[in-house]
Order: C-alpha cells, then sequence, then structure tokens
C-alpha cells in the first residue's frame, strides 16, 4: 500500500524524466493493485502480475486481461444493487460512509442528486424509482473508479438498461454544468448562469440530446470544475439558481406569454410553479397573445428587411454564402437531362432487343433518283495499243460523218439487240400465260426450202383424225426406184444377177480399202508429191 | 530545196534533204513490210524515192505522171514522220488525210527537269508498259512518239492539242488518272458535237 501512497505523492515534474527508482515503485504499486484484485478476477491467467523484465506495454496487457472481467461483474453488481439498496447497507456500511468523507467528490455529488432528484419528479415515473438508487449507483461509481486507472462513464453502450446509463450521463453532465455554474457565479454573480442553467435542462428533457451530452461530458475537464466550485457548494441555495425572488415574478410574467412547453421546460428544477399567482382569464390570455404578435410584426416592420425581400441583390448586399441556403428559383430554358435510373435503362435495353428480333433497325434507305435522262455511254479508257492505224481510224470517222447510214455497231450496240431479242422473247412467253387476248408470236419471213411438202395445199375434206401427213399419196412417200418385186417373185436368173451384183460391189470395196492401207503406209512426200503435182 | 517541173520530162532531180539526227546514226532502215508504203508513194502519189548513203540524205522525186505536186510534199512528211519514229502504218494517213500534222516538242520546253526529275517525267509520260501514252493515242486518236527528251505528236490539229495539253500536264507532276478523267471528259464533249 505504500507504494501508492508514494506513486500518488509524487511531484508531477519528477514523472517526466525516467528514473529507475520511480518505476520500480509503480512496479510495486501494480503488482500490490494487481493482487488484491486478484480474488475478484476467477479466470485470470496471471496468478501474479510479472513485471520483471516487461516493458510497460505488456504489464499493462496483463492488467487489462485481469481487470476486463472485473469491469463487466462490477456492473453487474451495480444494476443488482440498484434494484436491492438494502443489500448496499449491509455490505459497506460504514466503510462506505467513511469513503464518502474521505473522497470531496462524493460530497459535491450529494448536492446535484438533490437536485436531480427534484428534476426527475417532473419526469416519467421509471425515473422516480431511481432517485434512491441514483446516490448509490455514483457511489459505487466512484468505488470503481478507484479499482481502474479510468473509467469511460459516457454510458453510450454497453448497459443494460440505455435509459440508466443515460441518465447517469446526465447527472455527470448536471454536475459538471452546475459546477460551472458556481464557477461563473462568482465571478459574475449575475442571472446569466442561471440562464445557462434553464437552458441545460431544457435540454437535458429532449433524449435526443442525452447522448449528445454524453459526448460533452467527455469533453468537460470534470476536476476544473469541480475544484473552482468546491468552496462554494455547501452554501448553495434558490438564490444561487435563479437570483433574488423579485426577478421571480418578472420571469414568471414572461413565460406566461411563451408556449406551454417553454413554461414546463423552465420550470423543472425549481420551485417556480408555486410562485405563480396569477390566473388569466380566457379572453385575457388571447389578448395577450394577438399584442405579442403584434409587436413583434411592428418590430419587424420597422427594421429593415432581409435580403431575401429586397428585391434585387447582388452579392455584396448580401452576407456571404446566403443564397446557399435560400431555396432560389431559376428558369431553365432546356429540359433537364434524363436522370436514368434501372428503369429507364431497362426500357431501353428491352427495346433494343425487341428490335433485333424483328430485324428493324431504322436503317436510312437511299432515296432513289429519278432517271432524268438516259444514261451516257461512256467510253472505257483503253490502254492497249490501238490494233488500227491512224490512217483507220480517220477513215472510219469520215465515212461515218458522211454516210450516216453504215454507222459500224459498236459493242454496246450488239449487246443491245441481244438483250432486246432476249425481252422479246421473255414478253411472249409471258403474255401467253397473261393476256386474255393472246397475240401470237410475229411471224418472221425466212426463206427456208421445206421439203416433203405438197406444192398445192388443197383443202381435203378429211376426218379430223387424219393429219396432213398421212395426206401424202403412197408413190409421194415411196423413195426407191422401179419395179420392186418380192423375194418370191424373183426369177432364177434375177437371183444370180443379184448375187453377182453383190459379189463385185464387194471385190471393189475390199481392193478400195487395201489401196487405202498400202498408200497409207508409204511417206508422205509421196502424198504431197501428189499433191504438189 | 525543191523545184517545180512539169512532168514532161526528167529534168531536174528534186532533192530533199532530211534533217539528220543528231547522233549521227542512220535512222532504222525500213524493213519489207513498208513495200506498202513504197508502193503508196510510187504507186499513187507517183513520187520517186532513193538513199543517198553517201550524203546520207534521202531524196524524193517527182515523176512525170505526178498528179499533184503537194504530193511530194506529202511524202516528205510522211518520209519526216517516219524518220520521227512513228510507224508506217501511221505514217501513212499522212499521204492519205490532208489535215494531219506533226509536232514536236522537249520536255524543257515545258518545265525544266534536271536528272532523275527528268528521268521521272519520262517514265510518268509512257506510264507503265506505255499504257498512259496509249491511253492517250486511244482517246484523242493521234499517235504520240516519245524520244528521249523530245515528244512528237501525229494527229489533226484539235486533237493534237488536246494530246499536247495532256502530255504537258503529266510532264508538270498531275497524276495519271487526273489526265484520264480529264481526257475523258474533252473527248466526251468532242463526241457529243457529232
Amino acid at each position: 500500500m505504500d507504494t501508492v501512497h508514494r506513486l500518488k505523492s509524487t511531484e508531477p515534474p519528477l514523472w517526466l524524466s525516467p528514473s529507475s527508482e520511480l518505476s520500480q515503485t509503480a512496479r510495486a504499486a501494480s503488482q500490490h493493485l494487481f493482487a488484491s484484485l486478484k480474488p475478484f478476477a476467477p479466470k485470470s491467467p496471471f496468478d501474479r502480475l510479472l513485471v520483471d523484465g516487461f516493458d510497460a506495454e505488456q504489464i499493462w496487457q496483463q492488467i487489462d486481461i485481469q481487470s476486463q472481467p472485473i469491469i463487466s461483474s462490477l456492473r453487474r453488481q451495480i444494476n443488482r444493487f440498484e434494484k436491492n439498496p438494502e443489500e448496499i447497507s449491509k455490505i459497506f456500511g460504514r466503510k462506505k460512509v467513511r469513503r464518502v468523507e474521505e473522497k470531496v467528490r462524493e460530497v459535491e455529488q450529494k448536492v446535484p442528486e438533490e437536485e436531480i432528484g427534484g428534476f426527475s419528479e417532473e419526469e416519467d415515473e421509471d425515473l422516480e424509482e431511481f432517485d434512491e438508487d441514483s446516490e448509490e449507483g455514483e457511489d459505487e461509481e466512484r468505488e470503481s473508479e478507484e479499482d481502474e486507472a479510468e473509467d469511460n462513464e459516457d454510458g453510450g453502450g454497453g448497459g443494460i438498461e440505455d435509459r440508466f446509463l443515460k441518465i447517469k450521463g446526465l447527472e455527470e453532465y448536471l454536475e459538471a454544468e452546475e459546477d460551472r455554474e458556481y464557477g461563473l457565479k462568482n465571478k459574475k454573480g449575475g442571472s446569466d448562469a442561471l440562464k445557462d442553467g434553464e437552458d441545460e435542462n431544457e435540454d437535458e428533457e429532449e433524449e435526443e440530446e442525452e447522448e449528445e451530452e454524453d459526448d460533452e461530458l467527455g469533453a468537460f475537464d470534470l476536476d476544473d470544475g469541480e475544484n473552482e466550485g468546491m468552496d462554494e457548494l455547501d452554501d448553495i441555495k434558490y438564490e444561487d439558481f435563479f437570483g433574488p425572488k423579485r426577478k421571480v415574478s418578472k420571469k414568471s410574467k414572461l413565460t406566461d406569454g411563451l408556449e406551454d412547453s417553454d413554461r414546463s421546460d423552465e420550470q423543472e428544477d425549481d420551485q417556480a410553479t408555486d410562485n405563480k399567482n396569477k390566473v388569466l382569464s380566457t379572453h385575457e390570455k388571447e389578448r395577450e397573445n394577438v399584442r405579442a404578435k403584434i409587436e413583434e410584426m411592428e418590430r419587424a416592420n420597422l427594421e429593415s428587411k432581409t435580403w431575401t425581400m429586397q428585391g434585387e441583390v447582388t452579392a455584396a448586399k448580401r452576407p456571404k454564402n446566403s443564397a446557399l441556403e435560400v431555396d432560389l428559383d431559376f428558369e431553365h430554358n432546356v429540359r433537364p437531362p434524363p436522370v436514368i435510373t434501372e428503369e429507364v435503362t431497362a426500357s431501353l435495353e428491352d427495346l433494343i432487343q425487341k428490335r433485333i428480333l424483328e430485324g428493324r433497325f431504322d436503317d436510312v434507305q437511299k432515296a432513289p433518283r429519278l432517271p432524268s435522262k438516259a444514261p451516257k455511254e461512256v467510253k472505257e479508257m483503253d490502254e492497249n495499243k490501238s490494233k488500227k492505224g491512224l490512217a483507220e481510224i480517220y477513215e472510219e470517222e469520215f465515212v461515218q460523218k458522211t454516210n450516216l447510214d453504215s454507222a459500224p455497231l459498236s459493242f454496246s450496240d450488239e449487246q443491245r439487240k441481244e438483250a432486246s431479242m432476249l425481252f422479246k422473247k421473255l414478253c411472249l412467253k409471258l403474255d401467253a400465260l397473261s393476256h386474255f387476248h393472246f397475240t401470237p408470236k410475229p411471224v418472221i419471213d425466212d426463206m427456208s426450202i421445206q421439203t416433203n411438202v405438197p406444192a398445192l395445199a388443197m383443202e381435203e375434206i378429211a376426218p379430223l383424225a387424219v393429219s396432213d401427213a398421212a395426206m401424202l399419196a403412197p408413190e409421194e412417200v415411196f423413195e426407191g426406184k422401179g419395179d420392186i418385186k418380192e423375194e418370191a417373185e424373183l426369177t432364177q436368173a434375177e437371183r444370180k444377177r443379184r448375187r453377182a451384183n453383190k459379189k463385185r460391189k464387194f471385190k471393189a470395196n475390199t481392193t478400195k480399202r487395201a489401196a487405202k492401207k498400202a498408200q497409207d503406209g508409204t511417206l508422205q512426200n509421196n502424198k504431197e508429191g501428189k499433191e504438189e503435182a | 530545196m525543191q523545184s517545180n517541173e512539169p512532168a514532161t520530162s526528167m529534168e531536174v532531180e528534186n532533192v530533199l534533204s532530211e534533217p539528220n539526227p543528231t547522233s549521227g546514226t542512220f535512222p532504222s532502215k525500213p524493213k519489207f513490210e513498208p513495200l506498202k508504203a513504197h508502193e503508196m508513194s510510187e504507186g499513187r502519189m507517183k513520187i520517186d524515192i532513193r538513199m543517198n548513203l553517201k550524203a546520207r540524205k534521202v531524196e524524193l522525186k517527182t515523176r512525170a505522171d505526178t498528179p499533184d505536186i503537194s504530193n511530194l510534199q506529202k511524202c516528205t512528211d510522211f518520209v519526216h514522220a517516219f524518220m520521227l519514229g512513228f510507224g508506217v502504218v501511221d505514217a501513212i494517213a499522212l499521204l492519205r488525210l490532208d489535215e494531219l500534222y506533226v509536232e514536236s516538242f522537249e520536255i524543257k520546253d515545258v518545265k525544266t527537269l534536271r536528272g532523275e526529275h527528268l528521268s521521272r517525267a519520262i517514265g510518268r509520260l509512257s506510264g507503265k508498259g506505255g499504257k498512259t501514252k496509249f491511253a492517250i493515242e486511244n482517246a484523242t486518236r493521234t499517235r504520240i512518239v516519245i524520244a528521249d527528251t523530245k515528244i512528237h505528236i501525229l494527229g489533226s490539229f484539235s486533237n493534237i492539242k488536246i494530246a499536247r495539253d495532256s502530255l504537258c500536264s503529266l510532264i508538270l507532276g498531275s497524276p495519271a488518272g487526273k489526265v484520264y478523267s480529264k481526257l475523258r471528259a474533252v473527248t466526251a464533249r468532242l463526241a457529243e458535237r457529232f
């Protein structure tokens, strides 16, 4: 224990320079504290704090490991004690009182706790339960602070009951503010501090602001406030908060004019409700309202208008960046660009897909140009040496000029002729298919000899079945000469004669063939010679 | 150079001296094929022709039965054209048609070019395988001979002009395509006139 005291007693500047003695003392103190806490931390892996050869970070880690479960267990205990305050007095009893006397902080806490008690009466019923517990709660907190180097009491999270913690924060905030007030009051002694207190009380009611206060609490330096207001805390009276009694009546008049909520805000932690003796009638209240409004309007009319009401205002005439706060109305001449949302893109994509499926791409099609005149015959540039001599060319030209009939058929003319022939044939066929009155093929007279047709075409009354071809007489059909005899009709002499002719013919053929073969076998010169000759 | 005499008797020989090429070499000797030309000149033109090797001259002479004295001039022109380099078939046109002329000019008359530029200009004039030259010939009904830096054009007056313009634009540097398009336009206009 004495090590701890020694640490406490060392002057702050001594800590600035590293001294081995101080570090040894510190380590010993830490070890002592660690050991004293050991019974409360059953799950701690360390039996004792290991300080030999360990640096500050490692020692701190050990402490941290041990203290984490202790903190949570303490919290649970505090909650338990909240609900059962009798246990505290049982367990701690005298010990607690002694501690209270020792710590200056706790003395100071009692005073604001009275105020808190008064204040919470106005609030929800849930908080009233807490009034009794608040004292103990605060004490518990102070005790826990002793064990740990620091404790974060913002109460923003980790608490079992949110409200509980917030109210804790509220109280601390109150303390701090009041300390500040006392400090201020000692300097000024005016109503400014009171008004601050009123404003702060107003805020406290709003739950939203509670967390802000918690943050603010962290910012406050509790020590400073405590030190300043320490001496004057014992003599807190009504006057300290709300000034001399005569001011109250003045204020009460003012508050009557304000809204009910404001009134209730101001009444929070003071006994002002008792001091308001006047009760205004409805008519008077209305009149007061109207009068206040009139006063307000007159005041507004007297002073100059805001820049937004002043017509044309340049940048110099209005405060900086004030145009940003005002909702200005612009005339938009152009349509605003389309906001691309998912639906828009989805619709576009659907359209694209549909078009692709249909194959309808809205391609630009060239408008067909009407043929104004017949296409000119373009003479191709001939890059070969001309086959005709120059004389011939001029000759042709001359002939063309003089004799227009014999225009030489150019290549294109021939092609044209061929094309026209083909087209005529095609037209004939189509006409045969389509026209009601069919016009037959035009007869092209050409002189050609037709054989085996009678010179005279006499109309013969013959049945339809008989064709013209069959109308030929037998002797017209017959080809041959002389008298033809059947095989049986031939006489002996004729048979012999026939055979002899046959033999003669055959012999002639064979000799001719043989001669031909002989000729081919000989040299070519003979042939040539023959030719030459 | 020539004296006109009635063809009653063979009095005077009309000697015509041809300007020899500066190089001093002989022009190509006529092949067998231009027998026709001789026929022409002797057959119809009725002009006698001979080559004086010693004096390096070609000599032409009218005969007694020369129908027209201008034939001599025609034959002279024919031989001249042949010497320049035109083919016989093309040169015969001179004999047959009156209004054909030969025009010559040099590249340096159009634009002074030296060395590689000159070679490139000549190449541009003839084109690849002579196609540009043939194109101009066919389009304008002329005949062109490009002899190193000298250019000779044979044809009628207006056609010579067109061909000359095309050749000059080629010498000055325009690409062949441009020349073709101009030619096409001009000849189309010419053709439309008839």
